[in-house]
């Protein structure tokens, strides 16, 4: 067990990243399990307690009597320091043994921009950060969410991947290495690693060999092993219902970014907005029962103690049963002093009634995502609104009271024209005259945030070469120029950040040595503006001899070999080229939930189907 | 109808380093686990009806703090004790605690006005005497000037309002410290700050960030009296 000196501990901010005892924490002694995991989360602990992914993996493995599930965030860089110094291991905050002594650490892949902090997580273990270099007495290291359907930068140093959803898949991989290690652990690390390939959904990168052609293309991603699929396709739970839900969450001391109850509606959405990576991932969508949210977000009030409950969802607005809900929730927990919120909202004017509904216990900020400022581009990405949607919505949300308004868009967008640009500061500026026609006065709060459009694995868009840096630099001035309103506050994205993105987002195995070059240099909590450094970066792509651009801004051909067609999330790639052909005539496709289904192959190919409460009763 | 109560409560080792404000969240969301009929402000962002006495540092441990907890209905005072025994995180313990008159009874803040502390202090080996010789220096002095800093700016304080002297007992690997704070109306003094002042100005060998402080004691005192908050 390790102990952190009181000097230390007085010496780093937030020291209570580090000491644990949170309530609901789950402690096992280690000797009593067979398949001990250590799961790790890529970002400071405020980031990583606030993940509902890990909140359910924590719950499904420590149900299980064999196993158990520890928590481990990256230390921030005034802890690491501390703990380089005083030869302190990465440690859990249960049990606080090293992560080394662990049979499996976990880490959950939610962006690009942590890759770096695996690698100094790995390294402040004393795990050797690459698979190849790990003997028998190391853990085996995994990973999964939603950049493991493009492992391949991640290829050198993760054991195996696990795609999709974890509630089944991690019972199979727990019950898989308790059974290796209680024959003796047969085969060794090899051995193990043949067993999980086996698992469906299991990606083991060291049975696939990549080849390239001369042009630097992928010729292709093989595998080398008997046990490996060709391709491997995702995991998805058929029915919400039949799976734990984590109701005993560890609860933090500290303010964490989402420091509330997070109550999932439903899994999926079905709207098909073309940059939406999540959107193709999570298909289909899968409802939870309005009885059965109420009784987790009673289980979830008296096991915690939160005073708010967050409705979560890629897109809350589009839960069938949502007025229902909303409304129940209320009832049920208005006495105990317990809100209810809304996160996403669509742009129409029901939501603003909801919203309306549940500031009757808070009051809370208004959220928007237009994504683009011309109709013809909304339906190039098929956003499915209209500008009437959005003047109704905001004309209801000030009629109703609010007197700010958050935009959000992107730029960059495939087919874009300076026309669109100048769209975004006119879909502003009509905002701020319907506050004056609304109120009869000057007065509106509008923020308009801008982020650079990255190009994302399995969606339509993933063929699509980037907007160079000076082009988006180009654009944000050109914007900025166009807000001269005071009104209006206008922020944008780092272009250096969404290039790195749209590398590693789109890369393949090659880039492992790019990944391992900036983190010798330091780079690290790259996605925390304070430490992105993007010179070594360069200087990183430049001593491993890889081009960045050839990853971030080429427009890949239709016949190109992907670094994940051997990945699937189940929808077809010529759906996906369908969808893409669509978006270039700017013509819509219908959500599949109520329309004509598009035929994306996933329920077809999956044996799963949209369970869509509202539709059925 | 509403009924308040005082309680003395603890904040132990497992949460040292936990911030003043995320202790009180941390008791608020146990009170409702507790289900317990707490009292909340009016307004947007209701708030429990809880008060403290005085704010402990992050890293300080305490022994002796105090709370006042409004309830909107009567509760079993045993039957309280143990649903806030049965849900507060480890290292918060509810010691003693009475009912007080609902209105016109003094708020902690407002009578509470001397901490008690104890400091466990490493030295380097062999360096105790030389430590007992500057914390006598320190006990010696008539006025001890600081510069107390935090974000809102720099105030020029003297020591001694706040503290008289530092009692020090030789331990296995230091000293182990017994220092009494005076709390005013217009401020106090940490007793890290002590500790600062002790190695800065009076060349105490020791490191002030391995001092591992302990509030010992909460106080309504007067002259030479001290009567805890719980029995006034």
């Amino acid at each position: 067990m390790i102990t952190i000196p009181p000097a230390v501990l007085s010496r780093v901010a937030k020291p209570a990243r580090y000491t644990g005892h949170e309530h609901n924490s789950v402690v096992k002694d280690p000797a009593g399990v067979d398949a001990a995991f250590a799961l790790a989360f890529p970002d400071v602990y405020e980031v990583g307690m606030s993940h509902l992914g890990l909140k359910i993996l924590y719950h499904i493995i420590n149900r299980r009597p064999d196993a158990a599930a520890e928590r481990v965030y990256a230390p921030w860089p005034d802890m690491e320091a501390e703990m380089r110094a005083a030869g302190i291991p990465l440690h859990t905050l249960e049990s606080f043994r090293p992560v080394g002594e662990f049979d499996v650490v976990g880490f959950t892949l939610q962006y690009e921009l942590s890759y770096t902090n695996i690698l100094n997580m790995l390294d402040l273990a004393g795990i050797p950060l690459k698979s190849a270099d790990r003997g028998e007495g190391h853990p085996l290291i995994i990973a999964g969410g939603p950049c493991a359907f493009n492992a391949e930068p991640l290829a050198d140093f993760i054991d195996f991947f696990v795609l999709g959803e974890s509630e089944e898949a991690v019972d199979d991989v727990a019950a898989a290495v308790a059974d290796w290690k209680k024959a003796g652990k047969p085969g060794g690390r090899r051995g193990f690693l043949a067993r999980a390939a086996a698992i469906p959904g299991v990606y083991v990168p060291a049975f696939y060999d990549a080849a390239y052609n001369a042009d630097g293309t992928l010729a292709a991603v093989t595998a080398n092993h008997p046990a490996a699929p060709p391709v491997v396709t995702k995991r998805v739970v058929a029915d919400l219902e039949q799976v734990a839900y984590p109701t005993k969450p560890v609860l933090p001391f500290l303010e964490i970014i989402h420091d509330r109850i997070m109550l999932e509606l439903f899994r999926g959405c079905t709207r098909g907005c073309r940059f939406c990576q999540a959107g193709v991932l999570y298909r289909p969508v899968r409802e939870r029962k309005p009885e059965t949210l109420l009784r987790l977000a009673q289980e979830l009030v008296d096991n915690t103690g939160y005073s708010e409950i967050s409705l979560t969802s890629l897109s809350s607005a589009d839960y069938s049963c949502l007025k229902d809900i909303v409304g129940r929730l209320i009832d049920q927990f208005k006495d105990q002093g317990v809100s209810v919120s809304l996160p996403s909202l669509r742009i129409d004017s029901f939501s603003i009634e909801l919203a309306q509904e549940v500031q009757k216990v808070r009051k809370s900020g208004l959220t928007f995502a237009p994504e683009a400022g011309t109709q013809r581009l909304r339906d190039v990405i098929n956003k499915g609104v209209t500008e009437k949607d959005l003047e109704e919505a905001v004309g209801a949300a000030f009629r109703a009271g609010w007197s700010g308004v958050k935009l959000y868009f992107m730029i960059g967008l495939p087919t874009e024209t300076d026309d669109d640009i100048k769209g975004i500061a006119a879909l502003a500026r009509r905002v701020t005259d319907i506050y004056r026609e609304v109120k009869g006065k000057r007065g509106a709060k509008v923020s308009v945030s801008v982020s650079s459009f990255v190009p994302k694995p399995h969606t339509p868009f993933q063929w699509y070469g980037q907007n160079d840096m000076a082009e988006l630099e180009r654009k944000q001035q050109l914007l900025k120029t166009l807000f001269k309103d005071r009104s209006v506050s206008f922020s944008w994205h780092d272009a250096h950040v969404s290039f790195l993105e749209a590398v590693f987002a789109r890369g393949d195995r090659r880039l492992g040595e790019v990944l391992l070059a900036a983190w010798r240099q330091g780079a690290k909590f790259d996605g925390w503006s304070e430490y992105f450094k993007f010179a070594l970066w360069q200087e990183a792509f430049r001593e491993a001899g890889v081009d960045p651009h050839f990853y971030a801004g080429r427009e890949r051909t239709a016949d190109e070999v992907l670094p994940w067609d051997h990945l699937s999330a189940g929808v077809d790639k010529a759906f996906l080229e369908r969808e893409y052909r669509q978006a270039l005539d700017a013509a819509p496709t219908a959500d599949c939930r109520r329309g004509d289904c598009s035929v994306c192959g996933v329920c077809q190919g999956l044996g799963v189907d949209i369970i869509d409460w509202g539709a059925s009763s | 109808m509403s009924v308040k109560y005082r309680l003395a409560i603890t904040k132990g080792e497992a949460v040292r380093y936990v911030s003043h404000l995320d202790y009180m969240r941390s008791i608020e969301r146990a009170v409702r686990r507790t289900k317990l009929p707490a009292a909340y402000s009016e307004g947007f962002n209701p708030h429990m009806k809880i008060a403290f006495a005085s704010a402990l540092s992050v890293g300080v441990a305490s022994e002796a703090e105090y709370m006042d907890i409004e309830l909107t209905g009567d509760v079993d005072p045993a039957a309280m004790g143990e649903a806030l025994a049965s849900q507060l995180p480890p290292g918060i313990a509810v010691g003693r605690f009475r009912q007080i008159p609902a209105t016109g009874y003094p708020a902690l803040m407002a009578v509470v006005n001397l901490a008690a502390y104890r400091i466990r202090l490493p030295l380097p080996a062999g360096t105790a005497g030389d430590a007992i010789e500057a914390i006598g220096r320190f006990n010696a002095a008539a006025v001890v000037t600081y510069i107390k800093e935090n974000p809102k700016g720099k105030k020029e304080i003297d020591v001694k309002t706040y503290v008289r002297e530092v009692a020090a007992t030789p331990v296995a690997d230091g000293l182990e410290l017994a220092v009494e704070v005076r709390i005013t109306p217009t401020g106090s003094i940490k007793p890290t700050e002590v500790i600062k002042v002790l190695v800065e100005k009076f060349g105490l060998p020791a490191d002030p960030d391995t001092a591992l402080v302990t509030r010992t004691g909460l106080f309504v005192a007067d002259g030479n009296s001290r009567i805890s908050p719980l029995d006034i």
